[in-house]
């Protein structure tokens, strides 16, 4: 045999041997994609991620969420109690200010009549 | 019960559409293994399973009476699903870009092994190489849908569902290496 062949039969004998078992099986699985079985492994491996009594803790869950206020009504409470406090602020606001001016007014009267008491008093350097 | 006829279908949704329980139950227990699938190749994440699975049914209890046409209450669920799959995915990219340290603790990825066969090890390899509005396209398709349920879902054409299709199947085959773990 000639050395020349011998080194490429070498080569081969090398080349596959880095080939692991089963890999003509694998290059096909590979070629053909994944098969319905392995998706159906797929999904039994999900189901198996759901623990017992999976249905009754949706209704129930689903029960509780609907007890809890929509976001519509949490809003519209949100406005309807900034509504309150606002107008709360305003009639509050306005009574102190009427307060104030029927203080000042009084004050204003009561300076009034001093003054003109002071007027109409008879001059003491006078008499 | 597993709804064998569309008509045995239309009648178990129209009682869940009038609050009945049972009805809800049943429903719940038919299609439960069907979203678990669903949610799991969407998400790739078997911690995410029950809660989105949860989720997405809660969301089918509270708004099963605006469902005009009972015959079509699978691909109506399936489309929940997939929106509910997506947003929980757009929240997780959001959380990454807000809390970058939180990445290496949310995508702790199932050691080979974890889940059954080097098959099925492949498949979630390669399933995670693909966008998430290709993983939906193909569960989609894996879950019975039709060409044109799964355009009406995605609000789009049949063609262009065939043709995003065909690449979806391109690029699983592609990544598709049952022994890429070792």
């Amino acid at each position: 045999m000639k050395t020349e062949d011998q080194a490429w039969r070498d080569l081969q004998a090398h080349a596959s041997a880095q080939l692991r078992a089963g890999f003509a099986d694998r290059a096909l699985r590979a070629a053909r994609g994944p098969q319905d079985a392995t998706w159906r492994q797929l999904n039994a491996h999900a189901a198996r991620q759901l623990r017992p009594g999976f249905a009754e803790r949706v209704l129930r869950a689903a029960r509780a969420v609907a007890e809890v206020p929509s976001l519509s009504s949490q809003f519209a409470l949100s406005a309807a109690t900034a509504v309150l406090c606002l107008a709360a602020v305003i009639f509050v606001q306005d009574r102190s200010a009427q307060l104030a001016d029927e203080r000042n007014l009084a004050d204003w009267e009561r300076i009034v009549l001093s003054a003109r008491d002071a007027q109409d008093a008879p001059d003491n350097d006078s008499i | 019960m597993e709804p064998s006829s569309t008509t045995a279908l239309a009648d178990l949704v129209r009682r869940a559409q009038k609050g009945d329980e049972n009805a809800q139950h049943e429903l719940i227990m038919a299609y439960q293994h069907r979203v678990a699938g669903f949610v799991y190749a969407m998400t790739n994440r078997s911690d995410y399973v029950e809660d989105l699975s949860q989720q997405i049914f809660i969301k089918m209890v509270r708004a099963v009476d605006r469902l005009q046409a009972p015959a079509q209450f699978e691909s109506w669920l399936f489309r929940l699903a997939r929106n509910t799959c997506i947003d929980q995915l757009r929240r997780q990219k959001l959380r990454r870009i807000f809390l970058p340290f939180g990445e290496e603790h949310e995508n702790i990825p199932e050691p080979a092994g974890a889940v059954d066969t080097e098959e099925l090890d492949a498949l979630r390899h390669a399933l995670a190489q693909l966008r998430p509005q290709d993983r939906a396209l193909l569960a989609l398709v894996q879950e019975g849908r039709s060409h044109a349920e799964i355009a009406e879902t995605l609000g789009t054409t049949v063609a262009a569902v065939k043709a995003r299709l065909h690449r979806a199947r391109e690029h699983l085959r592609e990544h598709y290496q049952p022994d890429h773990e070792n």
